[in-house]
């Protein structure tokens, strides 16, 4: 496989020499493959955006080296770099029309006329915006806009794509729709796509891999299923998706389980990831999705446990259930409405709590 | 509400703007009026006009009489006032290439400094512009600033004769009204989305092309204003040509102050200023028409 971007050892200092200086990125490794749909995903500040800025060449590295299909690229300007980007903004020019605003990169870029003329049409179809081709930018809609936005940066067939949360100025109804368009285009174009995101249903939606990042660090690189299921710490399995996190001490383990002390007296069995070992402080999560709840008559096996409805969420089509397990010990966990519409369960309940021990994981702390 | 407020929203209207029409009506149009009665009237020889129609300002704007009486075409007028245009487009354009630079570097400061240099531009317009114009005489003049260094070390023989030319004039006029220049176009590049330039130079646009397709054409509306700025007030100056230019090199300000002045040909004086007020109205006319059909092409009319 070609590796589209090399990052190594990458750090960005702002303000070095003055008491402002931040680190804003530190030591940051990512290999990014070609054709690869890629997601820099993190909360805002957490760096995300300088390295796609040093991608591009609006900043300079401090330290550490970027490669682009092996060409060494830290001396380029952005004009140079055979990279393009999707503002967050969209920063479409506002003095030119949309046709116009297309055409920019490749005009730059000196082709000739007629495969000018070729190439806007093309991406102007490809994004659905043909017929607008002779509006200016103040007189679209966001959507539009953004779609705009994206055929400017693909019509010069850059190498790599660029994506600053081109999304996060949709309505939610757009965004999902979006999601798929991009995905879709990525597949079509064949072109590696780097999308920058604070929002972890986009990046698991869309990607094929994941780093997610935080203070200026990458925390995991990996697939969504990856990122999602097998969160290497405690900030990654809280930031992806809701989770639930038990604090504990290890009291025995054998080669397929550890088994952890919560609270004062609650044991709790979770798989055992190996490298444990009896009295390590540690945390067990437990995504909600995999925690079944029952009313306490229906459970017929020795594995439950129970536990008393301590509060309630409505989601519309699932409700999320605070569930007290006695101890000092809560859990979050589902469940959908009856087909009447009514919640199955409601405050102080008693229930029956499933979930299996492969469900539990332990965390590095 | 007091009763004697007008009962209609528009009628309170112009009780609001009331005192503006007031202010304009009294310090603008009476004097322009009267400027414009005075074309049409005849001149006392000892200043001021006589009561009796004539179009004998006008006429003479164009032709003279010769000395058997009769009218002939005398271009001499005309020459002045196609060297007032000359000279003010000239101005106008060394303003343009001085101005814009300096705004677009102070656009470039953090804020708090920005609003530092926009003083520092002001200040000049703290000194009477007559002073700050024989300071030029002093820069330019024999033995000047300028000569003296360069006579005492050998790499001049004689004086430049900068003086009295129309080059000084346009030094002049430069100096005078580039702070008119900059304002406006720092205006404008204020509200320049600066991302913009961002999104050309990842667009391939070299820093020429960022300049010249996305920097110039968005800040063309601050751009045009400055033009206007300082083009109108230098048809009209005349401290910097009567100075500078020594009272030979007339422009058309030189030389509605001298009928005024000197020849007390009144009628004559404002005959020329009608003329430049109309190539004023013109020039605005125009402006007006590119920026109402810009609004409505880029969508925000």
């Amino acid at each position: 496989m070609t590796t589209a971007i090399d990052i190594r050892g990458v750090t960005k200092v702002y303000n070095p020499d003055s008491n402002q200086a931040f680190k804003a990125l530190d030591n940051v490794s990512v290999t990014i493959a070609d054709n690869e749909f890629f997601t820099l995903l993190g909360p805002s500040g957490c760096g995300k955006t300088t390295l796609l800025r040093l991608i591009a060449g609006f900043e300079q590295v401090t330290g550490g080296e970027i490669m682009l299909f092996d060409d060494e690229i830290e001396n380029l300007e952005p004009n140079e770099r055979p990279v393009n980007t999707v503002f967050q903004h969209y920063a479409l020019f506002p003095h030119m029309t949309v046709a116009e605003n297309v055409a920019f990169g490749l005009e730059r870029l000196r082709k000739p006329r007629p495969e000018i003329e070729a190439t806007v049409e093309r991406v102007l179809t490809l994004v659905k915006m043909k017929e607008l081709g002779d509006r200016r930018p103040g007189q679209l809609s966001g959507g539009q806009q953004q779609r705009v936005a994206l055929a400017r940066a693909l019509a010069p067939s850059p190498k790599v794509l660029l994506l600053d949360e081109p999304l996060s100025a949709l309505d939610l109804k757009l965004r999902q729709a979006m999601r798929e368009e991009l995905k879709q285009l990525q597949k079509e174009t064949g072109i590696t796509f780097v999308f920058v995101t604070h929002d972890q249903e986009e990046a698991l939606a869309m990607s094929d891999r994941i780093a997610v990042m935080s203070n200026g660090e990458v925390q995991q690189i990996g697939g969504p299923t990856d990122i999602y299921e097998h969160p290497v710490n405690r900030f990654v399995a809280d930031f992806i998706g809701d989770t639930n996190f038990l604090d504990g001490e290890i009291v025995s383990l054998n080669d397929d389980l550890v088994t952890c002390r919560i609270g004062t007296e609650s044991m709790f069995d979770a798989e055992n990831s190996g490298g444990h070992k009896v009295g390590d402080r540690v945390t067990l999560f437990l995504r909600p999705e995999k925690i079944t709840l029952s009313a306490p008559n229906d459970a017929n096996g020795e594995d439950s446990r129970p536990g008393k409805v301590a509060n309630i969420v409505y989601l519309g089509n699932q409700a999320a259930y605070t569930v007290d397990m006695g101890d000092g010990v809560e859990l979050t966990a589902q469940a959908r409405p009856r087909e009447d519409g009514n919640l199955p369960f409601t405050i102080d309940d008693p229930l029956a709590v499933r979930f299996s021990t492969r469900a539990l994981r332990v965390l590095a702390q | 509400m007091s009763s004697w407020l007008p009962k209609s929203a528009a009628g309170r209207r112009w009780l609001g703007l009331a005192p503006s029409y007031f202010v304009i009506g009294i310090f603008m149009l009476v004097p322009m009026i009267i400027m414009g009665v005075f074309s049409f009237l005849e001149p006392n020889p000892y200043g001021g006009v006589k009561p009796v129609g004539s179009l004998d300002a006008y006429v003479k704007l164009f032709f003279e009489y010769d000395l058997e009486d009769n009218l002939v075409f005398n271009p001499g007028y005309l020459n002045i006032i196609l060297r007032s245009f000359q000279l003010s487009f000239g101005a106008t354009l060394l303003c343009l290439i001085f101005g814009f630079p300096v705004a677009y570097y102070i656009t470039l400061q953090p804020e708090n400094r920005r609003n530092f240099y926009i003083y520092l531009i002001t200040i000049p317009f703290w000194t009477n512009l007559l002073i700050r114009t024989f300071a030029w005489i002093i820069i330019l003049g024999r033995g000047g600033v300028i000569e003296t260094p360069l006579l005492a070390a050998g790499i001049i023989e004689d004086s430049l004769r900068m003086m009295y030319t129309d080059g000084a004039i346009a030094i002049g006029l430069t100096y005078s009204y580039l702070p008119l220049m900059v304002l406006p176009i720092y205006a404008s590049l204020e509200k320049l989305d600066f991302r913009l330039l961002e999104a050309a130079s990842d667009l391939y646009a070299n820093r020429l092309e960022v300049m010249t397709k996305v920097v110039i054409p968005l800040c063309k509306p601050g751009i045009i204003a400055g033009c206007i700025l300082v083009f109108i007030p230098c048809l009209g100056a005349f401290i910097a040509p009567n100075l500078l230019g020594g009272g030979k090199k007339l422009m058309l300000g030189s030389l509605v102050q001298f009928q005024f002045a000197s020849a007390r040909n009144w009628p004559f004086g404002a005959a020329l200023s009608m003329l430049l007020l109309s190539a004023v109205v013109v020039t605005l006319i125009f402006y007006a028409r590119a920026a109402k059909k810009r609004a409505i092409l880029e969508g925000h009319a």
